[in-house]
């Protein structure tokens, strides 16, 4: 398409300029011959993706600097999006692992749609490659985008024309049009005045008036699209392993773990859970179980020696310690411990038991018994016990031979083999069962009878805990009620994150809390031609018009000044 | 209960039938401007006056539930969803009063109020029963999201209703051709989706009042995240005569209605969510007498609704119309997204250790600005001003109200709060 570029005025426009940036004239010749009001997005002026000759890059350019098509990569992602949630997303479902099991989950739980949904790769929406390609290419988008438009709107907002052509008057959104009685310049200088009272900025030039005010909403929504570019990029980052930790790690009270692939290691020191009362639930509550708080005690610890050997102790030293519940984390050095659930659960820790005397019940002496990693042998009086077998969830096999079904302290045995003054040389064999209760108590004594009887013990001790209950409370015996499940993050992204939605919501309000309006004029002889213009809310901008109009003795409706509407 | 929380719903009816007499107030500002011996204008003056003072009376009242509700209930009462509906009523008023002080359109009031007042109807289907707050929803967050996020859907709520306005005001009954058929028929469905919902209600609280009740014994095979089966038993109670049982179910009482005595069918097992079969047969009870409902008005109207309406609105300017709606969602856009997005994530970080995890709810907030977003982008191109505009601010507010009650009803995740 050829285009005369030069304007009437003398200036001399880019390629591609729709409006004369100096004068206002239309350029485009259908545009001349046209009636309606004039497209003035970015004020006319030629944007970079409207170079005559395009080459590949210029194409590509062309292509992400489109709003339509920021329009159509906007809409796929809303669908893809809402597809994510028609079925649960493989992410939640943190047991599983491995394709074959989450096919089959999905078939199971939903059938053939599910089998379909699987397949499509829905089950994963959001961390497929076309949902981050779809991210990406809105990130791009919106940088070339924004690139191709603020440049020239800088331009064309900075260097203004005050008096501007007649077309480029009558062909804005508000329109006044009439003849003025008596002195112009007077009129004029009381027009500039109500401008200002209005806080408008105002420039005169040779009978050309232009009232401007809130220029800097325009930067609004490029402001918000560099906050959008920025969150996308953290967003993006999140991806970066360094940045970012996500694990569960699940803790019995009194235990201590370390936390894997770092160097801290978490106490679980006591685990409390609160439930409400029943005269404070509603009455369909009544009688159910409602958690009002729980908490797990915290410390953690940073090991400081012996760190990765695998036979000494790791010396540990504690660095922080908190309470922490849902809605307070306990926070070290970018590293976030979060209170995710918790279980009710038993479980043994660890029990005092006393070596006694069988026949006069006198105690020998005692000593600590852990569940867990228990030590080899024990100094108790004058005697000593080393640990020959332990079996932390004891049963007997189908050929009656003792095993332990898992690794959990659920039914715990210990066999001892005491050795110390008058014992045969070989020592003395018992099994001692700390939980107490009638069954392990049955076990513990024939399975004692019969190492008596093979002649592996004399009968002459008895292991047992002493006053195991005082005061109606548990005595010389350790156990935790709740296992703790905490939730351990790294999120290194976090402060970009933040950054680019605060200077995105500035954006936004600049962009829709003010408008960016304009008013220009001019008189030609005795007839007064005014034009004026704003991205948004004409309402507001002819109600400023008329009033400032009607200061000054020309008394108008704002509604008449509508041109859309005296057009149609 | 405490004498709060009983003089908190006494206001809370109060604020109903100020609203209903507003909306009568508007109707007749509208309906009435042909009246013999009066000056239209006036009388649109006068009544328009009338209905906006009890719309802001309404909304006093309402403030006065919604403070005494927070003082009585010891938190801030928008956690359960006959709160969160009632509040979402309470900010639409506030922003219909915003949009109002702006434009000073008499009219808009006759669309809004009858969305308040459904909402809120719909809201009291809820139980409105102060409930404790769980640990995760105990943070002041929850406070500034909530409420903000609410505020910026009431916005998008005033820009559907005007929105809709300008539909029935642009919409012309003397074409036959396709595209005008077309639109006669979309315009005519809006306000039929809008009489089901009415239906709903109604159907609700007619067998409420009149106490009905059934009842099943449901068995529900789930299988738990580590893949495990797990079989329950559970009641699930009936307040609308089951035409629909729960999958896998056996009746224990059966009220008959209208010689109805067992279920008609029982729900598809693919139907997930949490009472799926109850939820099913709301939803058909919904549309019967829904469409009941529509089909006495047409009786009695002997044309489309949208034609009884449409000469009532013809002094008013389409474009006027469309610059409501779009200043309404504007205002509303960076609201929603510091709320339903900023805060929400803020929140989210605090509570569940993670600014954003995809769960359902936080998805469709995503959906709804994204959707706001192209409605925007659309607007800055010719060709999506006047009707299409006013179509996508009609749908975005279908959007904010399925990520507001229909994940609820049908996705389950995190956000979850008492369903019906
Ligand atoms: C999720 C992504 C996006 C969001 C939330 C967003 C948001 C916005 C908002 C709120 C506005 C202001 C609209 C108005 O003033 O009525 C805007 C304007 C605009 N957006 Fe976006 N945008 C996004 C992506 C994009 C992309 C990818 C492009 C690239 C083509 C783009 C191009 C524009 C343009 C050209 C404007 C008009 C600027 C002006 O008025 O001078 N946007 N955007």
């Amino acid at each position: 398409m050829f285009q005369n570029t030069k304007c009437e005025c003398g200036h001399q426009n880019p390629v591609g300029t729709v409006l004369c940036e100096s004068c206002g004239k239309p350029l485009v010749e259908n545009l001349l011959t046209d009636e309606g009001t004039l497209e003035m997005r970015y004020d006319g002026v030629a944007r970079r993706s409207q170079k005559a000759n395009p080459q590949v890059i210029d194409r590509i350019w062309n292509f992400f600097s489109s709003v339509k098509i920021a329009v159509y990569l906007i809409a796929i992602t809303l669908v893809g999006a809402s597809l994510g949630t028609i079925f649960q997303q493989e992410s939640t479902l943190i047991n599983m692992s491995g394709y074959s099991e989450f096919r089959d989950f999905y078939k199971e739980k939903y059938g053939t749609l599910g089998v379909i949904y699987h397949a499509l790769g829905l089950s994963r929406t959001y961390e497929s490659w076309w949902f981050v390609g779809l991210l990406v290419m809105i990130g791009t988008s919106l940088v070339v985008c924004s690139l191709d438009r603020v440049l020239p709107l800088y331009r064309a907002l900075t260097k203004q024309q005050i008096r501007k052509h007649l077309q480029f008057i009558t062909r804005q959104q508000v329109v006044y049009n009439g003849a003025l009685q008596g002195d112009k310049d007077v009129w004029l200088t009381e027009f500039a005045k109500q401008m200002k009272r209005k806080r408008y900025r105002v420039w005169q030039e040779d009978g050309g008036l232009l009232a401007e005010k809130n220029r800097f909403s325009r930067w609004g929504p490029y402001i918000n699209h560099i906050g959008l570019i920025i969150f996308l990029l953290a967003v993006l980052g999140r991806g970066i392993p360094a940045w970012h930790m996500d694990q569960y790690l699940s803790l019995y009270e009194g235990e201590t773990r370390q936390i894997p692939d770092t160097n801290y290691y978490v106490k679980n020191d006591k685990f409390t859970v609160e439930y409400y009362k029943d005269d404070e639930l509603a009455s369909n509550q009544k009688g159910t179980k409602v958690v009002k708080l729980y908490e797990t005690k915290a410390r953690l610890y940073e090991c400081t020696d012996f760190c990765d050997d695998p036979i000494r102790k790791p010396v540990l030293t504690e660095v922080e310690k908190h309470d922490i519940h849902v809605n307070s984390a306990l926070s070290y050095k970018g590293m976030s411990l979060y209170q995710n659930s918790f279980q009710e659960r038993v479980r043994f820790i660890s029990v005092h038991p006393s070596l006694m005397d069988a026949t006069t019940g006198k105690a020998l002496g005692s000593f600590d018994l852990l569940m867990d990693d228990p030590a080899e042998s024990y100094e108790v009086g004058p005697y000593t016990l080393t640990l020959n077998d332990y079996y932390p969830d004891f049963s007997l096999d189908d050929q009656s031979r003792p095993m332990t079904k898992t690794r959990e302290p659920n039914n715990p045995a210990f066999v001892f083999r005491i050795k110390g003054p008058d014992i045969q040389a070989k020592g003395d064999v018992y099994i001692y069962f700390p939980m107490p209760s009638e069954k392990s108590k049955y076990y513990e004594k024939i399975l004692n009878e019969s190492f008596k009887q093979r002649g592996d013990n004399t009968g002459r001790f008895t292991i047992k805990v002493e006053n195991p209950i005082v005061d109606g409370k548990m005595n010389n015996i350790k156990y935790s009620e709740y296992t703790t499940y905490l939730n351990i993050r790294v999120d290194k992204a976090m402060p970009y994150i933040w950054v680019g939605a605060a200077i995105s919501m500035i954006g936004l309000i600049m962009g829709f809390y003010w408008q960016h309006r304009r008013i220009w004029l001019r008189i030609d002889e005795d007839k007064l031609s005014l034009g004026a213009h704003t991205n948004k809310n004409s309402f507001g901008l002819r109600a400023d018009v008329a009033w400032a109009l009607g200061r000054t003795g020309i008394e108008v409706p704002p509604k008449s000044l509508d041109n859309r509407r005296n057009l149609s | 209960m405490n004498w709060w929380l009983d003089f908190s719903s006494n206001a809370f009816i109060v604020a109903f039938y100020l609203y209903c007499a507003s909306f009568i107030s508007y109707a007749i500002a509208v309906a009435g401007k042909r009246w013999s011996n009066r000056e239209p204008e006036a009388h649109t003056a006068r009544w328009g006056k009338i209905g906006f003072a009890g719309a802001v009376l309404g909304w006093l009242a309402h403030l006065t539930f919604f403070f005494t509700r927070w003082y009585g209930g010891g938190h801030i009462p928008t956690s359960n969803m006959y709160e969160f509906m009632t509040f979402l009523g309470m900010a639409i008023m506030f922003a219909f009063i915003v949009v109002h002080l702006i434009y000073r359109n008499m009219l808009l009031g006759a669309f809004a109020l009858p969305l308040v007042i459904i909402l809120i109807a719909y809201a009291s289907v809820f139980p409105s029963e102060v409930q404790p707050l769980i640990p995760a929803l105990n943070n002041y967050w929850l406070k500034i999201h909530v409420t903000t996020a609410a505020t910026g859907e009431a916005f998008f709520a005033v820009g559907f209703a005007a929105a809709l306005m300008q539909l029935i005001r642009v919409v012309d009954f003397t074409r036959t051709d396709k595209a005008g058929k077309r639109a006669q028929f979309w315009t005519e469905f809006s306000l039929v989706v809008i009489i089901v919902l009415i239906g709903f209600l109604a159907a609700v609280f007619t067998f409420r009042g009149a106490g009905y009740e059934s009842s099943f014994r449901q068995e529900k095979v789930t299988i738990d995240d580590n893949g495990i089966e797990n079989s329950e038993v559970k009641e699930v109670k009936y307040s609308l005569p089951p035409i629909v049982a729960p999958y896998n179910s056996d009746t224990i009482s059966f009220q008959p209605f209208l010689g109805i005595d067992k279920p008609l069918f029982e729900s598809p097992s693919w139907l997930n969510g949490v009472n799926a079969g109850r939820k099913l047969n709301t939803i058909i009870w919904s549309v019967i007498s829904g469409f009941i409902l529509y089909g006495l008005l047409r009786l009695i109207a002997r044309k489309p609704l949208a034609a009884v309406i449409h000469p009532h609105l013809t002094d008013i300017d389409p474009e006027d119309l469309e610059e409501i709606s779009y200043r309404a969602i504007a205002i509303g856009f960076p609201i929603f997204t510091l709320g339903a997005l900023i805060f929400a994530m803020i929140w989210a970080q605090i509570a569940w250790s993670r600014f954003w995890g995809w769960d359902p709810k936080e998805v469709w907030a995503l959906v709804t600005f994204l959707f706001y977003s192209v409605y925007l982008h659309l607007r800055l191109s010719r060709g999506w001003q006047g009707t299409r505009s006013a179509w996508l601010a009609v749908i975005g507010f279908l959007v904010v109200m399925f990520t507001l009650v229909g994940v609820n009803l049908v996705i389950a995740g995190l956000h979850s709060y008492a369903g019906v």
